[in-house]
């Protein structure tokens, strides 16, 4: 065991003294206020109460049944009506800012209510308005189906009660958490390419050889040192997670997920740069590699991201936990064979 | 430069890799391919979905609200236990049929969430219904029109000045006659409410798919309306730029591999120039980028539903745009790639290096596209220019629609300019001294520099040799911040952008410092602080011209690029001749502080580099708050 953590310790050093391992805290920290960023920023274009607290949507009400869509439009707190009698004239002034958005609403065949809206062209409120028409359209069609239920067979089932909730909850769990989580992985997989790759091209392996450490040892103390690095990335992000209000349920087994698919990871990576030696062509393979297996896990009932979503949120099932365990245990396996291939074979010449 | 023999320089690098290439790899990749091809659309019709099974809801098997919960995968179906609520679920449905939701953010999320799914659960028990006009009693049209009035502004948002009108203008003025503004496709029937009512209503689609934008005039139920919010195509887009990542893996490769154990020697004592052999190892690599770009264009542009019924001729042109304005990319990619192959010490810094650039190369591209047609924001990227070509075929317009040599300009001129600058700057440590010796990024980028320093003018020129990263770094800062309030984001920008020009300006005199080009007195940091100052200053004078084209109509653009220009601010004549002169005074006055302190050492260096900041952003909030 000595053996592999003085390889694995030279690895751990080599990467503090040339210091770029800074940049890869840097990219997590920078995707990490990025896709925050993005998030808060989609989300205010789409949800007008998200950021700017008591912004209200102006309609221009015009049209023969424009009395049926008044009351739906002043039910709500965000949404106030502004009745016309001409369309030209509510167009007028919403030309003029007036008014948000202009809705004139007909009856056409069968009773069946035409809504031909007007929403302002390529700004920053055009998203904002659109999602407000869309529910206000949506209101009105659950009143208007519920004032023509004696024609339906069905009836629609009735809609919950709203709460307000945070509308970049379930993304910190389904997006950030499992990003944050797995980009340290790949980045561990890459570099786990280029520790062996490296020896290989330098010609350095001879001089490994020559002490008294065996060909097991040196992928062990590598695959150690790298496999390391992701866990301790993953529990450092959680923590900051925590600490900064968002709650995360089952930190535990999210970190045994984490370092077991990091150890498949980075078998795949020494796999490629074993069996390649040249950087170039390894570091393409392994990332298409990781491309195609993460991508297939997507196919699977409990994807890995999904995993540590369920697990983040506090939802984990049955199911669940058994994914986690057949990650962990799929990777181990993997693990296992290649250090008995490694033994078998040697390093090669 | 010959071309005769970057060709052949371009020839043995190809070879060399053909010649790595054994069977077995090839086969192995080819498998590789086959996976990626095949997996693709098996995930792509599965959908990528990240929330299955996040909440779960206590509902009886008779329950109305049994089925909406079963046919969302969001959503895991538990018995409905009083006694387990809200430990073991988030939602319950009582007996008499009431929902209630746990006390905690997860369970007023999975409510609203929930709402949304028997919404959409509604529309799909609807059409089953004979009666369609009282299964769907209401159908929607939604039309864009533009909306010019300075009382908008009351609401709080600025008069911001939409894109179209941005295009317009520069149709006029750059006069190529692509006949006006067709180019904003279905988003333009500004006033002809009528087309959005003569679209054939067809049957309720749920899900609202078919077209491949939202942004049209469309007709349908409530549930169809989608705002404004080219996702598709954006991923469309992002196929151009995913290969590039794997292309400069190798083409870095390629770059550390001369200079370990001397390999690089060879070529360097041959008779040829370095330029002849950074370009042919680079022509191989760019060439491969523009044919998988063509290749991803011309298969994206003909399998797009949207490009129905337009000729090839059409296909031809909207992949010609597409190659075009990815080229940019590709070249900054190349560029900053070849640095970072020049400065790294090992393969695992080179990774560092290469996934940090991929990171930030990919967000500046990708993430102002996002916002086509909805914020003028997006003129940034260059992609933005892929997903209006691909929407100008969707509109059945003629070739070339949708982009104009000015909005081409101003998105790539600045990756343009910075590849040159990279490319310049990596060649300048092309030789013995530097390939081969092991030192630090930082210090080998301050090599670099100081490489290219041959005088004390040279501090002027580089000065201006950084605009285009000052501009491209701003850009970002920009992008980063415009989805913040602005009250909030603006004194941020401010400090930012100060920052990021104070470094532009000193970096290169401090390089100067430490590798002893210049005597450490004052005086020679004075006469080095004035010609940076003045080199920035004409280089941000000459960038001007790129910032008429549309960012100033942006509230950030103007506080970014406005306040040390004076464009986009009406003022009086006086005060813009005022404004024109006081931006040298302060360049020249921070390059000259930060210049003293490189005299000294590092930590004096980065001492004065803060007090300099602080200055620009002090001159920079005044200029804002009395002016704009």
């Amino acid at each position: 065991m000595d053996n592999r953590l003085t390889v694995a310790r030279r690895e751990l050093a080599s990467l503090r003294s040339e210091k770029t391992i800074v940049l890869a805290i840097l990219i997590q920290l920078f995707v990490a206020a990025f896709s925050s960023f993005l998030a808060v920023g989609l989300v205010s274009l789409y949800d007008p109460g998200s950021v700017s607290n008591g912004f209200v949507v102006e309609f221009a009400v015009t049209g023969e049944a424009s009395d049926d869509i008044e009351p739906v439009i002043e039910a709500e707190d965000g949404w106030r009506a502004v009745e016309y009698g001409s369309y030209e004239t509510a167009l007028r002034s919403f030309e003029r800012g007036e008014v948000h958005a202009v809705l004139r609403v007909e009856r056409g065949p069968a009773g069946r209510a035409q809504v031909d809206a007007i929403a302002p062209d390529g700004n920053v409120r055009t998203t904002l308005v659109v999602t407000q028409i869309k529910n206000v359209v949506e209101a009105f069609e659950r009143t208007e189906r519920g004032r023509l239920s004696s024609r339906l067979t069905r009836q629609p089932v009735e809609l919950p009660g709203d709460a307000p909730a945070s509308p970049y909850f379930s993304f910190t769990y389904t997006v950030l958490v499992p990003l944050l989580t797995f980009l340290p992985i790949f980045v561990s997989g890459s570099i786990a390419v280029d520790a062996i790759a490296e020896e290989y091209d330098r010609g350095t392996l001879e001089l490994l050889r020559v002490t008294p450490l065996t060909a097991t040892d040196i992928v062990d103390g590598k695959l150690l040192a790298m496999g390391i690095l992701a866990p301790a990335q993953a529990g450092a992000w959680l923590a900051l997670l925590s600490f900064n209000g968002t709650a995360i349920a089952n930190p535990v087994e999210i970190l045994v997920l984490v370092a077991g698919v990091s150890v498949g990871v980075v078998t795949l990576g020494a796999t490629t740069a074993l069996a390649f030696r040249e950087r170039k062509q390894a570091q393409f393979l392994f990332s298409m590699g990781v491309l195609v297996a993460f991508s297939a896990t997507y196919l699977l009932p409990e994807s890995p991201p999904n995993a540590v979503a369920k697990l983040a949120i506090g939802s984990p099932t049955r199911a669940t936990h058994l994914a986690v365990g057949a990650y962990v245990l799929v990777s181990l396996v993997a693990f296992v064979a290649l250090r008995r291939v490694v033994a078998g074979r040697g390093l090669g010449e | 430069m010959k071309l005769r023999k970057v060709l052949r320089i371009a020839r043995w690098e190809v070879s060399k890799n053909a010649g790595q290439l054994d069977r077995r790899t090839v086969a192995i990749g080819l498998v590789v391919l086959l996976a990626v091809g095949a997996l693709t659309p098996l995930v792509a019709q599965q959908g990528v979905t990240l929330d299955d099974g996040i909440y779960r809801v206590g509902v009886p098997e008779d329950s109305s609200y049994h089925d909406p919960v079963a046919q969302d995968a969001k959503f895991v179906a538990v018995e409905p236990d009083p006694a387990a609520f809200p430990g073991e679920m988030e939602l319950l449905v009582r007996p008499d049929g009431r929902v209630v939701a746990a006390e905690t953010p997860k369970g007023r999320a999975a409510l609203s969430d929930f709402r949304d799914t028997v919404t959409a659960y509604n529309d799909r028990l609807m059409t089953a219904e004979s009666d369609e006009a009282a299964a769907f009693p209401v159908y929607v049209s939604v039309a864009y029109a533009e909306q010019n009035s300075p009382t908008a502004s009351a609401a709080g948002s600025g008069a911001v000045r939409t894109t179209a009108e941005g295009k317009q203008r520069l149709d006029g003025e750059t006069g190529d006659g692509n006949g006006a503004d067709s180019g904003d496709g279905g988003t333009d029937s500004s006033g002809e409410e009528s087309e959005g009512g003569d679209e054939p209503i067809g049957a309720p689609s749920v899900g609202g798919s078919g077209s491949l934008f939202g942004g049209s005039a469309s007709g349908g139920t409530p549930a169809d309306v989608a705002p404004p919010f080219p996702f598709e195509s954006l991923v469309l887009a992002f196929a151009f730029v995913l290969p590039m990542n794997f292309v400069i893996q190798a083409y870095a490769s390629t770059i550390l591999d001369e200079r370990v154990n001397q390999r690089g020697e060879l070529l360097l004592v041959s008779p040829v120039s370095r330029e002849d052999i950074i370009a042919g190892k680079t022509l191989p690599y760019f060439a491969g980028m523009v044919a998988i770009a063509s290749v991803t264009a011309v298969g994206i542009t003909t399998l797009t539903p949207a490009a129905d019924g337009v000729g090839p001729l059409g296909i031809a042109s909207t992949a010609a745009i597409s190659v075009a304005a990815v080229i940019p990319i590709a070249l900054l990619f190349l560029a900053s790639s070849f640095v970072g192959g020049m400065f790294a010490r090992s393969f695992k810094e080179l990774t560092f290096v290469t996934v940090t650039l991929s990171v930030f190369l990919t967000a500046y591209a990708f993430v102002p596209a996002i916002f086509t047609n909805v914020h003028p924001v997006a003129a940034i990227s260059p992609l933005t220019l892929v997903v209006e070509a691909l929407q100008g075929t969707g509109a059945g317009a003629g070739p070339g629609v949708g982009v104009s040599l000015g909005d081409y300009a101003f998105s790539t001129l600045p990756l343009y300019l910075s590849a040159g600058v990279l490319f310049a700057l990596g060649a300048g440590v092309y030789r013995e001294e530097d390939m081969f010796t092991q030192r630090s990024v930082p210090l080998k980028f301050l090599d670099a520099l100081d490489g290219q320093i041959s005088g004390r003018r040279s501090a002027a020129k580089l000065s201006a040799l950084s605009i285009p990263f000052v501009f491209v770094a701003e850009l970002l800062v920009v992008a980063l911040l415009f989805a913040l309030p602005v009250s909030l984001s603006m004194p941020v920008l401010l400090v930012a952008i100060a920052f990021v020009e104070e470094i532009a300006k000193s970096v290169h005199v401090y390089a100067g410092f430490a590798h002893e080009r210049f005597e450490r007195t004052l005086r020679s940091a004075a006469v080095l602080g004035g010609f940076s100052g003045l080199g920035f200053f004409l280089g941000e004078k000459a960038t001007a011209v790129a910032q008429l084209v549309g960012l100033p109509d942006l509230e950030l653009g103007q506080a970014a690029f406005g306040t040390v220009t004076g464009l986009g601010i009406e003022a009086s004549p006086l005060v813009l001749a005022g404004l024109l002169f006081a931006p040298l005074a302060l360049h020249t006055i921070t390059a000259t502080v930060t210049a003293a302190g490189a005299t000294r050492n590092r930590n004096w260096y980065f001492g004065t580099l803060v007090v300099a900041t602080l200055v620009h952003a002090g001159y920079n909030l005044t200029v804002v708050s009395y002016i704009g």
